[in-house]
């Protein structure tokens, strides 16, 4: 039997439709649309190939995306190319660019003042484009540590060459609350050179500060912290370096805990810090911080004083003119412990190129816009200078960058590139930052201060970790 | 083979191709069958975009047997797993229990009960992760709301929470029954709700009430939708970060980090994606029992809601 034939509908129009959109029509009317699209893709290429996509990482302060975008957009009138540009918060950007280097579809180019949680381990996997061609220009300018934190290792070309090409460097000072030093019948100006000193001396803040009724408050915002991700590892490594250790990784990327040297200054360094959290005078929560604790606490006056990257923590307080003009003071480490002058540890942010980026060429003729020092110049000037130039003659001929206008500026500005500097040790060997993810520095300061390890044991059981790791990534 | 025999046979042959034809064309014949063909053809491919491919994706990430050697050997492997069962399996039950039990409480029907669930059910409509940086400063042991509050309750210093693992576990749990109890009442309400006032009125006729009318009524009648609820909670207790990520951040000394979270420091704090997904991964032998579970739940046709 004929299975009887569906019901049409009764509308006589809806009917109609039907039948004008026969197979015949859909089957033509894609042919024509793909057609059309092989005709036009020529011209679609042409346009894409003066056009870059890149992503930007969002600046701390307002002035530093205005400072940005006016960098592409210079670039755009010099050039008559186009930049796509898209300017997103910081961990947006990590996330996108690791998503986008793991599937494959990236943009041109990735703008980024801290890339070194991944840019070791994408240069290592062969994932980034050689940009030494767009660096060789000003590579004799570059400042030692912009060149070694924008050189990696790849395991493919088992060379070590430039995946960065660095525009900005950040150090971390000491941030204090000059008023509350007073308050408590100290002096700013005196305050020891050497490390251990600057601690011992702004601990004595808290027992006056207290008995003027402050009960909550602390001394030291130290950063003992066990959860991270950066702020906890960043002390120890100073720590490390103010007490004689800082050639525990070298630039050949090998580690060496086995150095009784290098042994001595982690266990002083643990040592210290955890003596300084039993005296009771770092804020007992502190093991438990977040990158974003210090922070709060510290605008919160909650401690005197703290140690972090940056001048984000006095340019997030740019409209309290009381605060940022008077009360914060800036200071750049001086000397390690044994008086010889301190090491300051740099990063480098700027641009890198994915591999697969469809328009090399655009973006690497951007890159060697922002590289020219007029251009760099002008860019971390209009930032307020929240990032040094990786060229350090530039603020040795501009006086703005040693102007008092912003009492922070100087301090952070000669501890960048007057002082002597380290590159952070991600440079060398992406295990470092795999040590950092782990956090074993700020678990052996929870060994000694939860579990009354002793330091030396403590760091023992971290250097074991650290070797364990460093064995898998072989140099 | 008489005449008949064979129009029989030709008659089951072409039943036969017809039935097979059903089976293919879905009864459905030339351009009626093409368009069926081009109305499914966006779902499949929408379905095959955003669930196949990632799938397929995400287990190809995580294929390589090496990279559960290297997730092995990190000794926070281990914590992170018990953290997770402790999560889910106390997480879920308790917030489910409690979900329920509100659920009775808010069917009552006075005004100042329907009152107070609009403020009940804020901490779902907050987003999650002011949400849980409020409770991470709530909690802290220096400067906290909670602690400043005992001490000017009781001039006493309070704990600091966040320093401790069991205080620091249950922080985060406490943070995702607070954040997610509500929206599950409501489920679970709206349950309630479909629960037929015949059936309470004749368990009243039989001399059923409070206790006795909840155990042969209500909970029959609920049982299985319960089950699912705490199935289909346990499946997104298993993937959620949020709250430990940044409630106790995984301290103290990554004590408290739970499989979901050390996934993404994996792949987004030292760009080893791959890892991450393989941390995540590993959770699969727990994930898919659950999943059928809850697929056969689904599938059940009894009386019940």
């Amino acid at each position: 039997m004929q299975r009887p034939a569906p019901e049409r509908p009764a509308n006589r129009e809806g009917r109609a439709a039907l039948v004008r959109m026969s197979r015949r029509t859909v089957l033509r009317g894609t042919v024509g649309m793909a057609a059309a699209g092989s005709l036009a893709r020529p011209y679609i290429a042409n346009a894409q190939a003066k056009t870059a996509v890149c992503w930007i990482g969002q600046g701390f302060v307002q002035q530093e995306d205005v400072a940005m975008k006016a960098v592409c957009d210079d670039y755009m009138k010099a050039s008559g190319n186009t930049l796509d540009y898209s300017i997103m918060p910081f961990m947006a950007l990590n996330q996108k660019i690791i998503s986008a280097l793991t599937s494959g579809d990236v943009p041109d180019l990735f703008f980024h003042d801290a890339p070194e949680n991944f840019l070791p381990q994408y240069a290592w996997d062969d994932s980034l484009v050689d940009v030494t061609d767009v660096v060789a220009p000003y590579e004799s300018q570059l400042s030692e540590t912009a060149k070694l934190c924008s050189t990696f290792y790849n395991r493919a070309t088992k060379k070590r060459s430039y995946y960065l090409c660095p525009i900005k460097q950040g150090a971390t000072p000491f941030h204090i609350w000059g008023d509350l030093v007073e308050k408590a019948g100290l002096k700013m100006s005196d305050i020891p050179k050497d490390w251990d000193g600057v601690w011992n001396y702004l601990k004595q803040t808290q027992a006056p500060l207290r008995a003027k009724g402050m009960r909550k408050i602390y001394a030291c915002g130290l950063q003992i912290t066990t959860v991270g991700p950066n702020d906890g590892n960043n002390l120890f490594r100073h720590f490390l370096i103010a007490n004689g250790g800082e050639a525990i990784v070298t630039p050949d990327g090998k580690l060496h805990t086995d150095d009784p040297k290098i042994r001595e200054a982690a266990i002083k360094s643990v040592e210290f810090m955890t003596n300084l959290y039993k005296e009771g005078v770092v804020p007992p929560e502190a093991l438990s911080w977040n990158d974003a604790d210090d922070n709060n606490g510290y605008h919160e006056k909650l401690f005197v004083m703290d140690f972090d990257g940056t001048l984000s923590t006095e340019l997030a307080m740019i409209k309290d003119k009381q605060a940022f003009y008077h009360d914060m003071q800036v200071l750049a480490p001086a000397n390690k412990n044994d008086g010889t002058p301190m090491k300051t540890m740099l990063n480098a942010g700027g641009g890198m190129i994915p591999k697969g980026a469809k328009n090399l060429e655009v973006a690497k003729d951007f890159m060697k816009y922002f590289m020219q020092p007029k251009v760099m110049n002008e860019n971390l000037k209009a930032g307020l200078g929240r990032w040094a130039p990786a060229i350090p003659q530039i603020v040795k001929d501009d006086p703005w960058w040693f102007s008092t206008e912003m009492p922070c500026l100087k301090p952070y500005i000669t501890e960048i590139a007057l002082n002597p500097t380290v590159p952070l040790y991600n440079a060398f060997s992406p295990a470092w930052g795999q040590c950092d993810a782990e956090q074993l520095w700020g678990q052996a300061h929870a060994d000694v201060i939860k579990s009354n390890m002793k330091p030396a044991e403590a760091i023992d059981k971290a250097f074991k970790r650290c070797n364990e790791i460093f064995a898998k990534i072989t140099i | 083979m008489s005449v008949t025999q064979q129009a029989l046979a030709v008659g089951r042959g072409l039943a036969a191709t017809r039935s097979r034809r059903h089976v293919l064309f879905g009864g459905l014949h030339g351009a009626d069958y093409v368009w069926a063909i081009a109305f499914a053809l966006p779902y499949a491919a929408i379905f095959l975009a955003f669930v196949i491919y990632p799938i397929a994706f995400g287990i190809w990430m995580g294929s390589d047997p090496a990279l559960y050697d290297q997730l092995f050997s990190d000794p926070r492997y281990l914590t992170a797993v018990v953290n997770t069962l402790l999560y889910v399996g106390i997480g879920v039950n308790v917030k489910m229990f409690l979900a329920f039990m509100l659920s009775g409480f808010f069917i009552r029907k006075r005004w100042w009960i329907k009152a107070l669930m609009v403020i009940f059910i804020l901490p779902w409509a907050t987003p999650a992760l002011p949400a849980y940086m409020s409770i991470h400063w709530f909690l802290n042991g220096q400067w906290g709301m909670l602690n400043n509050i005992l001490y000017a309750l009781f001039a006493i210093d309070g704990p600091t929470y966040l320093n401790e693992h069991w205080s620091g576990l249950a922080a985060n749990i406490s943070a995702y029954i607070w954040k997610t109890l509500p929206f599950w009442t409501v489920i679970l309400l709206a349950g309630r709700m479909a629960v037929p006032q015949e059936l309470y009125e004749a368990a009243a006729v039989d001399g059923a009430t409070g206790l006795r009318r909840f155990a042969h009524v209500t909970l029959p009648l609920m049982a299985n939708l319960y089950l699912v609820c705490t199935l289909l909670d346990m499946v997104f207790a298993l993937g959620d970060f949020n709250a430990t990520y940044f409630v106790s951040g995984g301290g103290p000394a990554m004590s408290t980090e739970v499989l979901a979270t050390l996934g993404i420091r994996y792949a987004f704090t030292i760009a080893l994606p791959r890892l991450g997904v393989a941390a995540v991964m590993s959770a699969l032998p727990l994930l898919i029992p659950l999943v059928i579970l809850l697929m056969r739940k689904l599938r059940m046709s009894e009386g019940q809601l």
